[in-house]
C-alpha cells in the first residue's frame, strides 16, 4: 500500500445516534457522537450505560434489534457505510474491520480446536490450501506470543485459560489483516498480570501492522496509558476528547471525578471523593 | 492482646482433585478490616466460603470469637457472621421486594420491632425509605449492593465477610460503596474480612493484607508496605506493578505463562 | 384514571399493597401488549362466563332426550344439531364447559403445587432425597398416562371425582421434572446462598425462594397440559370410567359421536371444536403469561 499524503482518514463519524424504541419508552443510548480515526489507538471510555459498546457495534453494524442507528456521516477508508447494504457491511466486517470481545469463551466454537478455527479464518479470507492455512495459523499463534503453538493448535477452547483464549481470539481476528480493530473490554475479564500481557501483544500488533484501534473500556487510567487519544462518554454523549498523555490535566468535571474516585495505591484517603453527576453535562 | 475475631489455622480445601486452599493461616483482630488479595483461582473466595459455612468441605481450624467451628453451623452462627456477595445482580432474589428481603432475617429469628429495624437498616446504608417496596430490577447496581449490605447488617453481626463487594460496579459507584463500608467499619466496630482482586481497593480498606497465589497465602503484609513497594515475594511485586498501570516495559517483564 | 395509573406505576411505592398492585399492573401492561395472549384471555374469560351462566346461555335442557329429533343437522331450533339421543348439542357443549373446567382446574390446582414441591425438594437437597423422589417420579412417568389412570380408576371405582384423582396422580411427574431441573440452577445462585446466610431453613428456602422461580414454567406447562387433561378425561369417559353418561362432558361427547362421524359429522365435530378452542385459549394465555412472569 502506498502512503499518499491525501489518504482519507480510516474512519469518520459525524453525529452518530443509537436509539431503542419500545412500547414504554425510547432510550437514546448514543447521542450525537462524532470523531475521526486515523491509524492510531483511540480509547472510548465510560461507565456502564454510557453507550461505549454500542458505539463500537454501530460501526460494525452489529447493534441488536430493536436498536436504530443514524448518523450524518459514517465513512470507512472513504467508503460511505450508510449507503451500503447489510451484506456489504457484513463483507467489510469480516475482511477490513474486526472486533475482539470481552469474553473469548463466547466467541470461540467449543467443539473445534482453536488451531483449526484460526486456519478456517485464514481460508475464509484468502484462497489457500489446508496445509498453508495451518502454517499461517501456527504463525499467528506465535505472533500472539504463544510459546508452543503446535500444542495449543490442537487444544479445545475449554482447555485454555482466559488470557490465552483472548490471545487466540486476537490471532484469529488478525487472520483477515483488518485495517480497523475494535476491542470491546478485551482485558476486563482477565487477571491484572494477564491483562498486561494481552495489552502488550495488542500494542505491538497495532504498531507493526499500522492498524487503527478503537479500545473500548471502563478503565480510564488503563486507556490513558495504552491509547493515543481518549474520548470520555457519559450517558451516550461525549464529555471530553483529549490526548491520553494529558489525562491528568482533564478539564471536564466528569473525567476528573472518574479519575479521583478510584482508590489509589499512591494516595491515602479516608473517604474517596464521590462523583457528582450534573444534568447540565447533557446539554 | 485481645482474642482474635477470626482465627484460621492450617485450613485446607479440596474440590475433587483440586487443592484449592493450602495450609492457610491468619488471624483477624476485632474491629479490623483484614484484606485477602489474589487473582482468580487463588483460593481467596474459597477461604471466605469456608468461614461463612457455605462450603462445608474443609479441614483445619476455623475459630470465630474463640469458638471452634464445625463444617455445619447452627442457626445462631448467622447472628455473628454475615456476608456480602460480589454481584448484587444475582445476590438479591428477583421476585422479592427490598422490604421482603430485609424482613426475612427478622422473621427467621423472630426479632421484635421489625418495622423499625427495616427502616433503620435502609437509613444506615443511605437509601431513601421510598426504596423499600421496590423490586431489585427497579434499582441500580450500587443501590442493590447497598440493600445487600443492609441485609447483612440487619441481624447485627459482629463479623462481616465481603466477597469482592465492588468488582461488579462502576468505579464511581465503587467509591460510594467503599465509603459506606469504611464508615461502618469506623462507626460500628464491625470486624471485616475483605476479599478482592484489586490491590488498590484492599489497600484503601485494610491495614493488614494477605496475598494469595495458587491456593496459598504467599505473603502477609500491610497496606503501608504495599504503598511503599516494600514487598518480599516476586508475585506480590508483579501484582503491584500490574496494578499501578499499563507500562510497556513492565508488561514485557511479565512472561506469558502457558 | 391518570392518578390511579401514576399510583400504580410509581417506583416509590408506599406500602406492600401498592407495590404488589403496581407489579400486577405492570404485568397487565405487558400482557396487554401481546395480541395472541389477549385472544387466549378472551377465550378463557368467555369459557368462564359460559360456564357460570350456562342456564341462561343454553337453549335446551342438556340431558333431556327427544328420540323423534335424533341426529338432526344444524337448524334454527338446534343450533349445532342433535346427537343420537336427540339432545341439543349446543346446550350440551354449554353445560359441558362446567364439567370440563371443573376437571381441568381440579387437576391443575392439585398437580401444580405437588409437582413443584416434589421437584424443588429433590433439586434442592440432591443426594439420596433426589434419587428417591426422582425414581418414584420415573415409575409414574414409565406408564402411559391413560393406562395408569385406567388402573387407578378401576381400583378406586368409576366416577368423575375418581377420574380427576387418577388424572392428577398421573399428571404431576412432568411438573416435578421441570421444577427439579430449574431448582438445580437456582440453588447455585447467590441469592440462595444469601438466604442460607440469613439462617433460613431448607423448608423456608424451598418454599419462599426456590418455588417462586419455578412457577412461570409450571404455569406454562399446565396451560399446555390442559388439552391433554381434557382428552384423558374424555378417554376415561368413553370407557365408562370417567364422567357418567348423562353428564355432558366434551370428551365423552366426541367419543360417542364417533359412530356417526361420517354421516352426522356435527355430533363429534362441535364438542371437538370446543376442546380445540378451549385448549388453544389456555395455550395462548399460558404463553403470554410466561413472558409476563419471567424475571427481568
Amino acid at each position: 500500500m502506498s502512503s499518499s499524503t491525501a489518504r482519507p482518514p480510516l474512519l469518520e463519524i459525524a453525529n452518530l445516534n443509537v436509539q431503542f424504541h419500545s412500547r414504554v419508552e425510547t432510550v437514546h443510548a448514543v447521542r450525537g457522537l462524532s470523531f475521526t480515526l486515523g491509524r492510531e489507538r483511540l480509547g472510548i471510555v465510560g461507565e456502564s450505560g454510557s453507550g461505549k459498546s454500542l458505539t463500537g457495534r454501530a460501526i460494525l453494524d452489529l447493534v441488536p434489534l430493536p436498536g436504530r442507528v443514524s448518523a450524518d456521516r459514517m465513512t470507512f477508508m472513504g467508503q460511505d457505510l450508510l449507503a451500503m447494504s447489510a451484506k456489504q457491511r457484513g463483507a467489510l466486517r469480516g475482511a477490513h474491520m474486526s472486533m475482539v470481545m470481552q469474553d473469548p469463551k463466547f466467541s470461540l466454537n467449543p467443539v473445534m480446536t482453536v488451531g483449526r478455527q484460526i486456519a478456517e479464518a485464514y481460508r475464509a479470507h484468502s484462497k489457500m490450501s489446508g496445509r498453508q492455512a495451518e502454517e499461517h495459523a501456527l504463525h499467528a499463534l506465535e505472533s500472539v506470543r504463544i510459546r508452543d503453538p503446535r500444542r495449543v493448535y490442537n487444544l479445545y477452547p475449554h482447555e485454555v485459560s482466559g488470557g490465552m483464549g483472548q490471545r487466540i481470539m486476537i490471532a484469529m481476528v488478525l487472520a483477515a489483516e483488518p485495517e480497523l480493530l475494535i476491542a470491546d473490554e478485551p482485558t476486563s475479564a482477565l487477571d491484572v498480570t494477564v491483562q498486561m500481557q494481552v495489552l502488550a501483544i495488542l500494542d505491538d500488533l497495532v504498531k507493526e501492522r499500522g492498524m487503527g484501534l478503537i479500545f473500548i473500556s471502563h478503565d480510564l487510567p488503563l486507556v490513558g496509558a495504552f491509547c493515543d487519544r481518549v474520548i470520555v462518554l457519559y450517558s451516550g454523549q461525549v464529555m471530553e476528547t483529549l490526548e491520553a498523555s494529558e489525562l491528568a490535566q482533564a478539564k471536564h468535571p466528569y473525567t476528573q471525578g472518574l479519575l479521583n474516585c478510584m482508590p489509589d495505591l499512591n494516595r491515602r484517603d479516608d473517604a474517596l471523593p464521590v462523583l457528582k453527576r450534573d444534568k447540565a453535562w447533557l446539554a | 492482646m485481645s482474642e482474635a475475631a477470626v482465627n484460621i489455622d492450617n485450613l485446607n480445601v479440596h474440590f475433587g482433585g483440586l487443592h484449592a486452599v493450602r495450609d492457610a493461616h491468619f488471624s483477624v483482630r476485632p474491629g479490623e478490616c483484614y484484606g485477602i488479595v489474589g487473582e482468580s483461582g487463588s483460593g481467596k473466595s474459597t477461604i471466605l466460603r469456608a468461614i461463612s459455612g457455605l462450603n462445608p468441605t474443609w479441614t483445619g481450624t476455623i475459630e470465630i470469637n474463640g469458638i471452634q467451628q464445625t463444617p455445619h453451623r447452627p442457626k445462631s452462627f448467622y447472628r455473628t457472621v454475615q456476608m456480602v456477595f460480589q454481584d448484587p445482580y444475582s445476590s438479591l432474589h428477583p421476585r422479592h421486594t427490598i422490604d421482603r428481603t430485609l424482613s426475612e432475617p427478622i422473621s427467621i429469628f423472630r426479632l421484635d420491632r421489625a418495622e423499625e429495624r427495616v427502616r433503620s437498616a435502609l437509613e444506615r446504608v443511605g437509601l431513601r425509605p421510598s426504596f423499600r417496596f421496590r423490586y431489585p430490577h427497579q434499582l441500580s447496581g450500587g443501590q442493590r449492593q447497598r440493600v445487600a449490605i443492609a441485609r447483612a447488617l440487619i441481624l447485627e453481626p459482629s463479623i462481616l465477610l465481603l466477597d469482592e463487594p465492588t468488582s461488579a460496579l462502576d468505579v464511581s459507584i465503587q467509591a460510594e460503596v467503599l465509603n459506606l463500608l469504611k464508615e461502618l467499619l469506623v462507626s460500628s466496630g464491625l470486624t471485616m474480612v475483605l476479599v478482592s482482586h484489586n490491590l488498590a481497593v484492599v489497600a484503601h480498606m485494610c491495614q493488614r493484607v494477605a496475598v494469595m497465589n495458587g491456593g496459598s497465602i504467599v505473603e502477609e503484609t500491610t497496606a503501608d508496605a504495599l504503598r511503599d513497594g516494600r514487598v518480599r515475594e516476586d508475585y506480590t511485586a508483579q501484582l503491584l506493578a500490574a496494578t499501578r498501570s499499563y507500562d510497556r516495559a513492565a508488561a514485557r517483564g511479565l512472561d506469558p505463562s502457558d | 384514571m391518570t392518578a390511579l395509573r401514576a399510583y400504580l406505576l410509581t417506583d416509590d411505592a408506599q406500602s406492600r399493597m401498592q407495590s404488589r398492585l403496581g407489579q400486577a399492573y405492570r404485568r397487565w401492561l405487558v400482557l396487554r401488549g401481546n395480541p395472541l395472549a389477549m385472544v387466549g384471555l378472551f377465550i378463557v374469560i368467555t369459557l368462564l362466563l359460559v360456564a357460570a351462566f350456562a342456564p341462561l346461555v343454553a337453549t335446551h335442557d342438556p340431558i333431556e332426550q327427544n328420540l323423534a329429533h335424533r341426529l338432526q343437522p344444524m337448524s334454527a331450533e338446534y343450533w349445532l344439531g342433535t346427537d343420537a339421543l336427540g339432545r341439543d348439542i349446543f346446550s350440551r357443549i354449554v353445560y359441558g364447559s362446567r364439567v370440563t373446567l371443573f376437571i381441568v382446574l381440579a387437576v391443575v390446582v392439585t398437580v401444580g403445587p405437588v409437582g413443584l414441591l416434589i421437584g424443588a425438594t429433590a433439586g434442592y437437597f440432591g443426594g439420596w432425597v433426589d434419587t428417591l423422589l426422582m425414581r418414584i417420579t420415573d415409575v409414574f412417568l414409565a406408564f402411559p398416562r391413560l393406562i395408569l389412570a385406567l388402573a387407578l380408576v378401576s381400583a378406586l371405582g368409576s366416577g368423575l371425582e375418581n377420574a380427576i384423582l387418577a388424572i392428577a396422580l398421573t399428571a404431576w411427574p412432568p411438573y416435578a421434572r421441570v421444577a427439579r431441573a430449574e431448582t438445580m440452577v437456582v440453588r447455585k445462585s447467590d441469592y440462595i446462598a444469601a438466604a442460607r446466610m440469613q439462617g433460613a431453613s431448607a423448608f423456608r428456602i424451598i418454599l419462599g425462594h426456590v418455588t417462586p422461580m419455578c412457577v412461570p414454567s409450571a404455569i406454562v406447562r399446565s396451560a399446555l397440559d390442559m388439552a391433554g387433561i381434557i382428552l384423558t378425561a374424555a378417554g376415561l369417559g368413553f370407557l365408562g370410567l370417567g364422567a357418567q353418561p348423562p353428564l355432558p362432558e366434551w370428551g365423552a361427547m366426541v367419543a360417542t359421536g364417533r359412530e356417526q362421524v361420517f354421516d352426522q359429522w356435527w355430533v363429534a365435530a362441535f364438542p371437538g371444536l370446543a376442546i380445540c378452542i378451549c385448549a388453544l385459549g389456555f395455550n395462548l394465555l399460558g404463553d403470554g403469561l410466561r413472558d409476563v412472569l419471567d424475571a427481568r
